[in-house]
């Protein structure tokens, strides 16, 4: 059996495996749909330690992970559409129905969800990275490959379109806090 | 008022989002003190982010579970997907709660990975519940029922160890079994873990079928990279 070449990439690996609930809650935040996140996650798990001496700098290894992550989702979407561009992916419309089964959860809960699913998934991509996992611009830019400037237009337009479909739940969360 | 039309949603956005440096951002809150209206267009983005950010706290499970169920890698090598998938919907009956994949999942399993590969399984195993442990062996088992060229390895680590354990096992007879039954099959042990139950004074005398590998990690580092299905069970 060939080793890995180092102590340090054996405790990578251990680290990128620790990831997978991670992984898996950005996966649904994007597709929302559990079993279709679980396949997206498991398949950057392995994509990741299949790469595992590609990456350099090891305080990068979520953004490096949400990368393959992200071209997973490209992929999977490539095969629905195959004529994709990227500026069409951008625009989007998100490919999935909203999470009609989550009936059980909170009210808010269910209904932010089904506008992140509304978003288009470039924007969608943009908003979950920021907000779920608290990526900065650059992280997320490096992430999808995508301009700075872009990341910042896509942001912008996913929490305009966000604020018009939850507008009851933002005034009603702002009243809380005013409390 | 025209220091509210100075700031975009962007430099808002920006802010909320610790972007700004500390000069635009006191910039940005003395101008919110004069500004209600600005005041509002930030707190209503601010209320948006913290709706998102707290829209995935607790998600539906994913289809594999912890304890119990079963978990499926993809990986690679994906002609297998659709064998797996088979074999998870084949043992729905058995095995509690495991959701079905959809039928888009199929279709891109199916649409990615056009041509036929042998089956190369890794199953790894790395608790000492005893229905985790049948688990490990009926899903190597099913495998080679499905396919007479696959080929199944089953790993185990941490307190799977007992598996292939002779102090431990229940199931050293099944092992011989399976192993005499089909040549493909090979079981192996994490050479850490070993070491470990050693150092806590416990006796390890592996199985006769039982290999040993320098780490459980690696090896599936090892097989993933070699084109293997990986399944955590």
């Amino acid at each position: 059996m060939r080793l890995l070449q180092s102590r340090a990439q054996r405790a990578l690996a251990g680290k990128i495996e620790a990831s997978r609930g991670r992984l898996y809650r950005m996966a649904f935040a994007w597709c929302h749909d559990a079993v279709l996140a679980d396949d997206l996650a498991q398949e950057a798990l392995a994509h990741g330690l299949a790469r595992i001496e590609q990456l350099r700098e090891e305080e990068r290894l979520m953004s490096w992970l949400f990368a393959i992550l992200n071209r997973c989702w490209i992929d999977y979407l490539r095969v629905k559409r195959d004529d994709l561009d990227d500026e069409m992916l951008a625009e989007l419309p998100s490919p999935l129905p909203g999470p009609d089964s989550h009936a059980e959860l909170q009210e808010t809960v269910s209904r932010v969800r089904a506008a992140v699913a509304a978003l288009p998934v470039g924007q969608c991509q943009v908003v979950t990275l920021v907000d779920l996992e608290g990526c900065t611009y650059a992280e997320v830019a490096q992430a999808l490959a995508i301009p700075i400037g872009t990341v910042m237009s896509r942001l912008c337009r996913a929490r305009a379109a966000l604020r018009a479909l939850l507008e009851p739940a933002t005034a009603q969360a702002r009243l809380r806090s005013v409390k | 008022m025209n220091d509210t039309r100075d700031y975009s949603d962007e430099r808002l956005n920006a802010f909320i989002d610790n972007e700004l440096g500390t000069q635009e951002s006191d910039e940005l809150l003395a101008a919110i003190a004069e500004d209600a209206e600005l005041g509002q267009r930030l707190c209503a983005l601010r209320s948006t982010k913290e709706l998102v950010r707290h829209a995935y706290g607790h998600l539906p499970p994913a289809r594999r579970k912890r304890d119990g169920g079963l978990s499926f890698w993809s990986g690679a090598m994906a002609a297998s997907v659709a064998l797996v998938v088979g074999v998870l919907m084949g043992w729905q009956g058995h095995s509690m709660a495991v959701t079905a994949p959809s039928d888009s999942v199929l279709a891109w399993a199916g649409s990615l990975f056009s041509q036929p590969a042998p089956t190369r399984v890794l199953l790894h195993l790395d608790s000492s519940q005893p229905e985790r442990m049948e688990e490990a062996l009926d899903m190597a088992e099913a495998y080679l029922a499905k396919a007479s060229n696959a080929r199944v390895e089953i790993v185990v680590n941490n307190s799977g160890l007992d598996l292939l354990r002779e102090e431990s096992t229940p199931h050293a007879a099944r092992i011989a079994a399976l192993a005499s039954r089909h040549e493909m099959l090979a079981f192996v042990a994490c050479g850490n873990a070993i070491a470990r139950y050693r150092n806590a004074g416990l006796d390890v005398t592996l199985v006769p079928e039982a290999m040993v590998a320098g780490t459980a990690v690696e090896h599936v580092v090892d097989r993933v990279r070699q084109g293997w299905t990986y399944l955590k069970i």
